[in-house]
């Protein structure tokens, strides 16, 4: 049904490469959007772009507190003109970019009143071309049209049904309906598209369908469904029956830009050798997000291990 | 109200003084607390900490991933700046900090972040424990055995880097003279019973991040024959030269002599140094039990000591931090508080060298004092944060038309039972008879803060 296609990525501070990525979106053209939250107190942290085939194109929302930049990127999202969204967890706020990087306009203020924000982590843009923001520490969810102005909210703190803990990702599906990955209360819950609760799942654990601390939440174009069980350092997929049917652990191989580098840093590749656990090498370490594309790909940002682990749905289970 | 009550004041400035020692500090709200108890009780539950992690650990690890996987101590740096900053567990960071400089592994040549993490985590773990113990834990640390390089150290060939480091630092200690109670020979051999111990091979921490250095003994490569270390003849492996060195009286003497200038006084004091390792003799190296003979001890209690000991950075930013109880969730500022101690001479997670820090006195110059006194006056200017709040409350609650002596006793009872000199005191309540009329209370309280973090006195614990 699923299987390991390959990897991008290398450590890196800038240029090719990420360091920590976080989230990831692709635009119309399968351009790959990578934050890399790297160390904030070191004030390297950016938006890489790049081609499925490990070609890097460019890069923008460099550190800082200026229009265009950031200083905590979590979430990334993309609307229907190919514009990027940006959410920046230090400066409580939403950052829009072209494509190309320039800076377009950025909204958002920190408190916890209606419209005001206190940590936004996920994003996602609905059918209706309007977005949902995770406002994480006021433990809720709020819809926003495209230029900043508040539509309605939903979401307190709890454990109860409907309630949320530092809840993290954010996926809406084919009927407008919103998962959230409530992520202290380890469960995955769905809201209809008025806030309404439906249905949750999961439960605190690492056996099959348990999660710790469930970072993302997403649908695949086969209507498959994947947690990134960041606490547990796995994958679960589930199907639309909510049922689990499969765990990845990560199964990494060397990416082309690491080959590259290992060519030419032969004194590496042969520590490396040396030391020969490249079973470990392959595993996920806090794998935190999961987006997909209209050819079955699959992406899983693995924030530990500076890469993105990509597989790929077989046609057969379409 | 300003407590005149002499038992009771007593017994607070015994609790504050026992917890600037023991920990970094504690506000005027957790004296009145732990008050509650026998300040034996206090000790016994200090020094019995549970292990585990601390509340919020996971929201550190999903906010600061890069000081999860913590490729250079710069990375890994967030991680126990939030423990400083919040553990409710202060005596185990305490000694993690007492161990880390005294067994001290160098960032400049590991750079290993994430080793330093599992090491400072080795030390909350076992710190307390058996000092042979503690000595056979960081003989099989990795990183120690990569920093002071014994994966060269070969049976045909041993390298005398830890051995010598062993007797020399962590345990037996030299003289003035730079002479210690072993021989140039006892060094060769424990090097010898050594060879063989070392860290596997590591990826370097670029292309992936780090993996986890792993210790590795190997039997092919270490000299098993016999050795004779400080008079005693046998086979002896690491583990038999730390068994030798562990029952030396002269390793109890400098182990405990570190403890009281760590934990007492910037002065050795040899009489009670001595008391000390008598404990430490009769319960076979445990460093809790020595820990408990210096904290309910008189000298301890005693003036003799009391603001004798210059706070550390470590101590001064996260004392003063604490105070101000500033820190609520591990974020940028949590994440940027142990680059102040940077700033005054504590790279934490990197000390300069083997032999640690020097400290005491030689903490403070005076580029170090310029940032000490800048730092606290930064802190202490956070007059949203809960600790200031409650402080001025305590102040402006207690001090109606009271005199300047009384207003100023207040303050320093609410910045957790503080002690100046009488020249200092001579000094700020000048400022406020001067002030009093100008500033309203708060203002006035506001001031005197920072006025007290800014003396030479606040500079001493």
């Amino acid at each position: 049904m699923i299987s390991y296609s390959h990897t991008i990525g290398i450590a890196s501070d800038e240029g090719r490469g990420f360091m920590n990525p976080v989230d990831i979106v692709l635009d119309s053209e399968n351009l790959i959007y990578v934050i890399s939250r790297s160390l904030s107190t070191l004030k390297r942290v950016r938006i890489s772009v790049q081609t499925i085939d490990s070609e890097f194109k460019h890069e923008f929302a460099n550190w800082g507190t200026n229009p265009g930049q950031t200083i905590q990127p979590t979430s990334i999202t993309i609307d229907h003109l190919d514009n990027i969204y940006v959410s920046d967890e230090f400066m409580h706020n939403i950052s829009i970019f072209k494509k190309d990087g320039t800076f377009i306009k950025r909204w958002g203020e920190f408190g916890n009143k209606e419209g005001e924000l206190n940590r936004p982590c996920g994003i996602q843009i609905d059918k209706e071309n309007n977005i949902l923001i995770v406002d994480h520490l006021n433990s809720r969810i709020q819809k926003f049209d495209l230029d900043g102005n508040f539509i309605f909210q939903f979401g307190s703190f709890g454990n109860t049904e409907g309630k949320l803990n530092y809840p993290w990702g954010i996926y809406v599906d084919k009927n407008n309906n919103i998962w959230i990955s409530d992520w202290r209360n380890d469960r995955i819950q769905i809201f209809d598209e008025n806030g309404n609760f439906l249905d949750l799942f999961g439960s605190s654990g690492n056996e099959k369908g348990e999660f710790n601390r469930p970072s993302d939440i997403h649908i695949s174009e086969k209507g498959n469904i994947y947690v990134s069980d960041w606490g547990n350092h796995r994958i679960q997929i589930f199907n639309n029956d909510k049922k689990w049917i499969k765990t990845l652990y990560g199964d990494a191989t060397i990416s082309k830009w690491a080959k590259q580098f290992l060519a030419v840093n032969p004194e590496q590749n042969e520590l490396r050798n040396k030391w020969g656990n490249f079973e470990e090498e392959k595993r996920f370490w806090q794998p935190t997000s999961i987006c997909s594309d209209t050819h079955g790909n699959i992406f899983i940002t693995d924030s530990c291990r500076q890469r993105v682990q990509i597989y790929k749905e077989s046609q057969e289970n379409k | 109200m300003v407590i005149e009550n002499k038992v009771d004041l007593t017994k607070y400035s015994d609790l504050a003084h026992l917890f600037r020692r023991a920990g970094f500090g504690i506000n005027n709200q957790k004296i009145k607390e732990y008050s509650k108890l026998d300040y034996e009780d206090v000790v016994e539950e200090l020094l019995n900490p549970k292990y585990g992690n601390p509340e919020d650990q996971d929201l550190m690890d999903r906010y600061f991933p890069a000081s999860v996987e913590a490729r250079s101590p710069s990375h890994a740096i967030p991680q126990w700046s939030w423990r400083l900053a919040k553990s409710e567990k202060i005596l185990e960071e305490k000694i993690a900090l007492f161990w880390h400089g005294l067994l001290a592994v160098g960032g400049i040549k590991l750079d290993h972040g994430l080793e330093m993490l599992v090491e400072i985590d080795l030390f909350r773990k076992v710190g307390l424990g058996k000092f042979r113990n503690i000595l056979q834990e960081i003989s099989r640390s990795p990183g120690m055995m990569y920093w002071l390089d014994n994966q060269n150290s070969h049976k045909d060939a041993p390298n005398e880097n830890y051995g010598r480091e062993l007797l020399e630092l962590f345990s037996m200690g030299i003289n003035e003279s730079g002479e210690g109670a072993y021989t140039e020979q006892d060094v060769k051999e424990a090097a010898r019973a050594f060879t063989g111990w070392a860290s596997r091979p590591t990826p370097f921490t670029f292309f992936l991040g780090p993996f986890p250095m792993e210790f590795k003994f190997d039997p092919d490569d270490h000299d098993d024959e016999e050795k004779t270390f400080l008079g005693e003849t046998g086979n002896w492996n690491g583990d038999d030269i730390i068994d030798i060195i562990v029952r030396n009286r002269v390793t109890a003497e400098f182990i405990c002599k570190r403890l009281y200038l760590f934990f007492v006084s910037n002065n050795e004091n040899h009489k009670e140094i001595q008391k000390l390792a008598d404990v430490f003799q009769a319960t076979d190296g445990e460093i809790k039990s020595v820990l408990r003979e210096i904290f309910l001890s008189d000298h301890f209690r005693s003036e003799e000591v009391r603001f004798k000991k210059t706070k550390s950075p470590t101590e001064l930013v996260f004392g003063t931090t604490r105070l101000t109880d500033r820190v609520t969730i591990p974020d940028m500022d949590s994440a940027e508080l142990a680059a102040q101690t940077t700033f005054m001479g504590q790279f934490l997670l990197n000390p300069p060298s083997v032999e640690g820090w020097h400290e005491g006195e030689e903490w403070i110059d005076s580029g170090a004092l310029v940032e000490r006194i800048n730092f606290v006056s930064s802190e202490l200017s956070h007059h949203d944060s809960p600790g200031i709040k409650r402080m001025i409350d305590e102040v402006v609650s207690s001090n109606t038309n009271s005199s300047p002596e009384k207003y100023l006793s207040s303050c320093l009872q609410a910045m957790g039972f503080i002690e100046i000199s009488d020249r200092t005191k001579s000094i700020l309540v000048d400022h406020i008879e001067k002030s009093n009329k100008k500033l309203s209370e708060e203002s006035l309280a506001y001031e005197i803060f920072t006025l007290i973090g800014s003396t030479p006195d606040y500079q001493y614990c």
